[in-house]
């Protein structure tokens, strides 16, 4: 508790995480003739009418509104793909789905800019949100679980904006166990048989994960 | 080692705290209960932590437990943590604690403060992500410092992802561009 400013913790805003979605790259169709354009982080195109290739999410944007392509929704986007992972996610207790890193970003992207590209948007949309939410009472609840011993957390395939959210709560708690468990002297839960030295850095890190 | 800059770690040394004076001290005026200049040995004074502690080392003074650490907030604590108001005992229920324990040399402290967080920790989490920007000021009023720190912290992520979400405008003019064009001459 020796940092009380809120905002150290925040290391991201929402902004920053969508910015940072916008490198993920996505398959277009472009209908206007084009060259090649080279980026610093590769060359993309050339464009022709028809022929799919691969661009940046801004990029797929910016073209996007300017009528020049169509943006293939990503095969994760699907209504069955969804539907499957929905079930999954509410099957299993403690473990996530493999979803993309950035899908929260991606989808919101997705339906502001290229709702026309998406089929069965509606439903698409609607799966997305309960999934969103679903993992993230998920995450809730493994956060339940913490104890005093817990010093590092890992929960996986959880993306970037579920993530973002819980930081600055689960840094500070985190915090504030470990300089509370300081506090509590040695019990008989550690088994002594190990050097000092690792014992104790086995003790701190109880890890949470999903198995 | 907190920080020397730290307001809440300032405040959190202000409270005061109980002793027993071990050795007769003259020409100080912290007894207020004597009309000399002077404390008696054996007598019994309210300090600030931050001099406590000073005294203490140099083997001036006893400290006491703290009221806020006694038998009855012990039980409460036992019985039910989330319900006790932790802020009324002190508002830096945690910090203190964690101050005074090696002062008073009592290490039950240590555990009445682990237990009493953790069980806390799990009503502030359920609280601050579903009863979204609901205040409940019956509830808040019941949390320490620390703890309505780590309900803000969570409530506000959850405020900006909701937000984000929710959508609006996405590019902010700059500041610049906004003033108004001034006549050159």
């Amino acid at each position: 508790m020796a940092a009380q400013s809120c905002s150290q913790f925040h290391v991201f805003s929402a902004e920053e995480i969508e910015f940072i979605a916008e490198d993920e790259l996505i398959e277009i169709v472009p209908n206007m003739r084009m060259d090649q354009l080279n980026l610093i982080r590769g060359d993309f195109g050339p464009f022709l009418p028809q022929i799919a290739t691969e661009v940046p999410l801004w990029l797929a944007v910016a073209l996007k509104k300017r009528g020049k392509c169509r943006i293939r929704p990503p095969e994760w986007m699907s209504v069955e793909k969804l539907t499957q992972v929905l079930e999954a996610e509410r099957d299993s207790e403690k473990e996530f789905q493999v979803l993309p890193f950035h899908y929260v970003e991606i989808s919101r992207l997705l339906f502001d800019h290229a709702q026309d590209d998406i089929p069965d948007i509606y439903m698409v949309r609607s799966l997305m949100e309960d999934i969103r939410d679903v993992r993230f009472h998920k995450v809730e609840t493994s956060l339940e679980t913490f104890d005093g011993r817990t010093s590092a957390v890992q929960i996986r395939s959880l993306s970037a904006m579920e993530v973002n959210i819980v930081r600055p709560f689960v840094a500070r708690a985190l915090q504030a166990f470990q300089k509370l468990g300081n506090m509590v002297p040695e019990t008989d839960s550690v088994p002594s048989t190990r050097p000092q030295g690792t014992d104790k850095a086995a003790r701190g890190r109880r890890i949470l994960r999903g198995r | 080692m907190a920080n020397y800059y730290d307001v809440d770690d300032i405040i959190t040394e202000e409270e005061n705290i109980s002793v027993i004076f071990q050795k007769a001290v003259n020409g100080v005026g912290i007894d207020p209960g004597s009309e000399k200049n002077c404390v008696e040995q054996g007598s019994k004074v309210e300090l600030p932590f931050w001099l406590a502690s000073e005294l203490c080392l140099r083997n001036t003074v006893v400290a006491q437990v703290p009221a806020c650490f006694d038998e009855k907030t012990r039980l409460e604590v036992q019985a039910d943590p989330a319900c006790v108001d932790l802020r009324s005992r002190s508002p830096y229920f945690y910090e203190f604690g964690c101050k005074v324990a090696p002062v008073t040399g009592d290490r039950t402290i240590g555990f009445l403060l682990f237990s009493a967080f953790k069980s806390r920790y799990k009503e502030v989490l359920t609280k601050a992500h579903t009863a979204a920007n609901v205040a409940n000021p019956k509830f808040l009023s019941r949390l320490t410092k620390e703890e309505v720190h780590l309900y803000e912290a969570a409530q506000s992520s959850m405020a900006a992802f909701k937000k984000w979400r929710k959508g609006g405008p996405r590019l902010q003019p700059a500041s610049v561009l906004r003033m108004k064009r001034k006549s050159t001459n």
